[in-house]
């Protein structure tokens, strides 16, 4: 086994341990716990199995497979990030509605306050 | 339902204005005083609230800073559960003289508009302002005027008024950030009537602006992308 194959493997292994570890303690929604664990998986049959990354960069043309790896790694992070921005923009939309319903709320609540006590 | 049975509410969206509220408040009940004037207190670390309710406006206070359209919409959403039938926008700083309120009210009551502009360019008002603002105002103006089809000469107006539809419009979908403009274009392809009237405004009474100018230029582009946004849609 190489080197860079020995660091990829327990970055990988690392990886998966942190995710489980993560679930434990319910840091993550399952959603995202399961494409972690599905990240983590690849990367780690990727370093096991060099061959396979080294066929699937034959088949594109790609002529140092590594290259690959990055090309992917980079696109999954851009998909991931548009992913989140798309989550944080519906969370936004719901904390304003829940604030103006609390500010609605808590006017009523102010005027019934007073009825009561005068 | 009969011309002054119609019942009408000013939202008054304030941040930060202890010093001016309260006389803009008691200004337009002196003249209105069949009035309800709901503030909402977009999250002021001042005395605002206090000050708005001792004058004797209905306050929201909530509990975090929205931004200007997050706090106008829930006083839409205000009017559209109380079943109000004209709901009009005043500014907080004194900007908006409640003497022209009924320049404004009285087209909706007619029923010749569902919203009415209170315009400082339609024609020669005492409004000045800094030459690069009014420069971004003239070119959100075309923008608007282009997509709404419309002569419209001051889309960023604060000082306006809306019926029953505009109401509910606005309490089912505003813009957040910067809604002055993008409301309009929103109304226009639902098919309201929007009509322009000329206002006198003032200067700022107190207080300090929230609008600075690197914060304007961001203004432009994200209105201007708004605006394509909704008349694509
Ligand atoms: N709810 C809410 N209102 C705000 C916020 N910022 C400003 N306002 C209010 O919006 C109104 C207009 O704000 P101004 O800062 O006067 O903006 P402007 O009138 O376009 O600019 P000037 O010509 O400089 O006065 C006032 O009533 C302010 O209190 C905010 O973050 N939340
Ligand atoms: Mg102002």
């Amino acid at each position: 086994m190489e080197r860079v194959q020995v660091l990829s493997l327990c970055l990988s292994v690392a990886l998966i341990v942190f995710v489980l570890h993560l679930i434990r303690r319910r840091a993550l929604r399952e959603q995202y716990a399961l494409l972690w664990l599905f990240f983590g998986l690849v990367m780690l049959v990727l370093s096991i199995k060099t061959s396979w990354l080294e066929w699937m960069a034959e088949a594109v043309n790609v002529f140092y497979a590594p290259s690959l790896l990055f090309l992917v790694g980079i696109v999954l992070c851009f998909l991931l990030i548009l992913h989140l921005t798309v989550v944080v923009s519906k969370l936004t939309e719901r904390i304003i509605v829940l604030t103006q319903e609390i500010g609605l709320i808590r006017n009523e609540l102010e005027k019934h306050g007073q009825e009561k006590n005068g | 339902m009969s011309y002054d049975t119609l019942k009408v509410c000013i939202i008054i969206p304030a941040y930060n204005e202890e010093k001016s509220i309260a006389q803009v408040i008691s200004r337009i009940f002196r003249l209105h005083p069949e009035f309800t004037v709901v503030v909402i207190d977009d999250g002021s670390s001042d005395g605002t609230a206090a000050a708005a309710k001792a004058a004797g406006a209905d306050v929201i206070t909530l509990p975090q800073n929205l931004g200007i359209g997050g706090a106008v919409q829930t006083g839409y959403l205000y009017c559209a559960r109380k079943g109000f039938d004209v709901a009009v926008q005043v500014d907080a700083d004194g900007q908006h003289k409640p003497e022209e309120l009924d320049k404004i009210i009285n087209p909706i009551r007619e029923g010749q508009a569902d919203m009415v502009l209170g315009s400082r360019w339609v024609e020669n008002t005492g409004y000045r302002s800094s030459r690069s603002r009014r420069a971004g105002m003239l070119i959100l103006a075309s923008l608007v005027s282009f997509f709404t089809r419309r002569h419209v000469t001051d889309p960023t107006s604060g000082f306006r008024a809306v019926g029953r539809k505009g109401i509910q419009l606005f309490a089912e979908d505003y813009s957040t950030d910067y809604p002055e403009v993008d409301s309009l274009v929103s109304l226009n392809s639902h098919g309201l009537r929007i009509i322009e009237v000329a206002v006198e405004m003032d200067q700022r009474q107190a207080g300090s602006s929230s609008i600075s100018s690197v914060k304007s230029i961001y203004y432009m582009i994200k209105v201007t992308l708004s605006i394509m946004i909704r008349s694509v849609r």
